[in-house]
């Protein structure tokens, strides 16, 4: 299926929710607190950029713009968006999100546009932070409360910490089955279920993803293997590796992909429409829809339940947004040589300046360990696909 | 104290108190490479919040101004290159690309590469690149970054928010504190307070003397005199500066002596200057046009004043939050619309700068709002401030002939 086929696919679900009545509001920056409009009574769906939308920004965007938002703009300027309760924009995560923000309130008065705004700072050695976020989550959810007259309900809120939490845990064993085996289960798949429940957190998405982690969860258990995927799975919680070994017959080549907020699906549908090549030398993602969704704690369903979620939202493995260049590299350099990664895929959206600031330093990161590297510029649209595809081609090549 | 050049035959006047900025510049440039050398430089961004490295006896340089220098110089692009070369895109931020080239290879920049930081002072309520940029200079010299983090606000700063920038600051000093192992005295942050608005204070005189027919100052003599303010603000030699430039410019408002010969059209400049290209506004100036009022310069206007370290440093939080590039596109739409109004313009240029998202991303959507609330018309030019491949000098002059011939 092509990447406009799988989009179609994961989309039905989202569409049926519409038309059973339900209210959905959207959101572009991954690290949001799910459970907070689970609690006012919401779906949140992740909105994304989608291929072939190239045009429509141009009355209010420069072409300097980054081709996430430009795209993103072009969608609802093109009215094809689903009709959506509210949306929620980040601030201070990056310029040109913060400015896309303030365009849209411009352009679509009539669009209920939220904002919840970020801390840079994750190394204050204080509770400065957390203390922030917690004051920005609890304003968001009486802004909510007090736009849609839905109060935030403890019940809804406990739900909803389940539901994510056995969608993260599933999803982490997945990731984890197919860093120690990565043919156990299919990448797409695994992208597949992360789309589709980003797309529509419900109970029908986590049991898909729950129904797979067993299914997984049970060959590894055949082939004596689930012992060292929960050694994964905590050792990447953790960032501690010292316990794990992976199995001496690991196949190649072993590739991870970095990057941002690029989508795991679209690489998994790229690689899969190539000739003679299986996406099993993909051993995990480092994308924001993707890795960095699935390896954040969940909150607790504690009494302060806006302090649990910041803390969740904080714990999120670090953005190249956020402050601490050093930490993001030390901590991908333990990934990569304990997970005995080969090689990197380094995806970066066009006019990103976080993709496009962090590249050099995780090219010269990977190169200390002797993991070879590739820079994959793209836009969401893959309109240089053929160039990607060859260049993913001849890299894979290089590694077997 | 104004006299006449002997170039009496272009179209603008030069300031006396220009030729005193060199003599700033080299002093602060000796200063910077002293500081270097003792391990006590620290880079600093442009909306940093300066006071504080300097009242600790810190050394301190811009970055920027050294990419405006580089700029100016029109090696933007061979700098540029050396930082693509490295991997550095060229759709990435030209201060930023111009400072990683020049750190990587000084000796082929020698006017534009500063003295190797002992430490990195980011304060992201200018944009959120300057952490980026900080962090890869970091990489290569070695040097820790410090990120003060200022939150957007709208309309006003809420408490969370002033209670967690004042915690970053009292953080900045213990980090200060302990990567040199000094303290924050109270006499001292209270004399540099004072210093830098008073500076700050003289500076918005010359600013709001533009509102004057003729104006005494073009946007070229701006860019050019802002320096000190943006580089040594808390300084005694700063504030000598700006008296006798403040005193050239109010002379030339008692006589009637305008920054242009002619001056027939008045325009608002948004955003950075193309450093590369200054000669665009005296080339306008020979058409009459001159420029009272930007954006830009007028982001230097904060007052520090305090009676102790603390009510300084709840100045700092506020000044240093409310930069109005922190503060969303309403803000930035109110202040062009209040300055086309108190200084009396009849249109405006929006310069869309390709390196900076935060300022020019939005600028589609601000050109209208503003043409509607003032009446006025205005036209955007696209290129770039360091980075001159990426100006296109015909096609900005067909634009601004368009806007021109609305106005005469």
């Amino acid at each position: 299926m092509n990447y406009e086929g799988v989009i179609e696919q994961s989309s039905v679900g989202l569409k049926e929710l519409v038309e059973s009545g339900e209210e959905i509001i959207g959101y572009i920056y991954p690290h949001i607190p799910l459970e907070l409009f689970m609690a006012h009574g919401f779906t949140p769906s992740l909105i994304r950029a989608l291929p072939g939308k190239a045009s429509g920004f141009e009355e209010s965007l420069q072409t300097f713009a980054c081709s996430y938002i430009r795209n993103l703009y072009s969608q609802r300027a093109n009215g094809q968006f689903l009709t959506l309760a509210g949306l929620l924009f980040p601030g201070n995560t990056c310029d040109a999100l913060q400015n896309l923000g303030d365009v849209w309130k411009v352009r679509f008065p009539d669009d209920r546009v939220f904002r919840l705004t970020y801390p840079v700072t994750r190394y204050s050695q204080d509770d400065s932070t957390t203390k922030f976020l917690t004051e920005e989550l609890r304003i968001l959810s009486e802004t909510i409360s007090n736009t849609f007259n839905r109060p935030f309900l403890s019940e809804s809120y406990d739900r909803a910490v389940e539901l994510v939490q056995d969608f993260r845990n599933s999803a982490q064993f997945l990731y984890s089955a197919r860093v120690v085996n990565p043919k156990i289960i299919p990448y797409t798949e695994v992208a597949r279920f992360v789309r589709t429940f980003l797309t529509a957190p419900t109970i029908s998405s986590v049991s898909a993803v729950k129904d797979a982690a067993s299914t997984v969860r049970g060959t590894a258990d055949e082939l004596g293997l689930v012992d060292t995927i929960e050694t994964v799975q905590q050792a990447i919680k953790s960032g501690n590796y010292s316990g794990v070994k992976l199995p001496d017959d690991l196949g190649t080549p072993r590739i991870a992909i970095a990057g941002g907020m690029v989508e795991p699906q679209a690489i998994a549908t790229l690689v899969n429409d190539m000739p003679d090549i299986s996406d099993s030398f993909i051993v995990l993602d480092l994308l924001s829809f993707g890795f960095k969704t699935v390896f954040t704690e969940s909150p607790s369903k504690s009494e302060n339940p806006f302090l649990a979620m910041a803390q969740s939202v904080l714990s999120a493995p670090g953005e190249p947004t956020h402050e601490g260049l050093s930490y993001r590299m030390n901590a991908m350099k333990e990934l990569l040589s304990n997970l005995s990664i080969q090689g990197l895929i380094v995806c970066e959206q066009s006019f990103c300046d976080p993709d496009q600031f962090e590249s050099p330093s995780i090219e010269r990161a990977a190169s200390k360990l002797g993991v070879k590297t590739v820079r994959m510029p793209l836009d969401p649209e893959l309109s240089d696909r053929g160039r990607i595809e060859t260049r993913i081609q001849t890299f894979v090549e290089t590694l077997e | 104290m104004t006299q006449e050049r002997p170039s009496e035959e272009k179209p603008y006047r030069r300031l006396e108190t220009q030729s005193v900025l060199q003599q700033i510049a080299f002093r602060h440039g000796l200063e910077a490479m002293e500081a270097s050398e003792n391990g006590n430089l620290a880079w600093v961004t442009s909306g940093f919040p300066v006071e504080i490295p300097i009242a600790m006896n810190l050394g301190v340089v811009y970055p920027e101004q050294a990419g405006a220098i580089i700029g100016a110089q029109k090696i933007g692009p061979e700098v540029s290159n050396i930082a693509e070369d490295l991997g550095y895109s060229q759709e990435l931020c030209s201060y930023a690309r111009v400072s990683i080239g020049s750190t990587e290879k000084p000796e082929e920049v020698p006017m534009g590469s500063l003295p190797t930081p002992q430490i990195l002072l980011a304060c992201n309520n200018i944009c959120g690149t300057v952490l980026k940029w900080y962090d890869a200079i970091s990489e290569m010299t070695g040097a820790p970054v410090f990120l003060l983090d200022t939150p957007p606000i709208e309309k006003q700063q809420l408490p969370h928010n002033q209670e967690y920038v004042r915690r970053g600051v009292e953080r900045l000093i213990e980090f200060i504190g302990s990567n040199f192992n000094r303290k924050l005295e109270e006499d001292r942050i209270r004399e540099v307070a004072e210093l830098s608005s008073k500076a700050t204070r003289l500076w918005i005189r010359a600013l709001e003397a533009c509102k004057t027919k003729p104006s005494p100052l073009n946007c070229a003599d701006r860019f050019l005199t802002m320096a000190p303010v943006v580089s040594s603000r808390g300084t005694e030699h700063c504030v000598e500066f700006y008296e006798s430039f403040v005193s050239e410019v109010e002379e030339r408002v008692k006589n009637g002596i305008g920054a242009i010969r002619d001056e027939k059209i008045r325009l608002l400049w948004d955003n950075i200057p193309p450093w590369h290209t200054l000669r665009f506004f005296n080339i306008l100036a020979s058409r009459g046009v001159v420029f009272p009022a930007d954006t830009y310069t007028h982001a230097w206007t904060g007052n520090m004043v305090g009676v102790d370290t603390s009510s300084i440093l709840d100045q700092v939080v506020g000044t240093y939050s409310k930069v109005y590039l922190n503060m969303g596109l309403d803000a930035k739409v109110d202040k062009m619309c209040q300055l086309i109004k108190d200084y009396d313009l009849d249109g405006f240029v929006m310069f869309s700068v390709r390196s900076c998202k935060r300022y020019s991303l939005g600028q589609l959507v601000s050109k209208e709002i503003v043409t509607e609330r003032t009446g006025v018309p205005g036209v955007i030019i696209e290129g770039d401030m360091v980075d001159s491949r990426v100006y296109n000098a015909a096609q900005i002059e067909t634009r601004v002939d368009a806007l021109l011939e609305m106005l005469m």
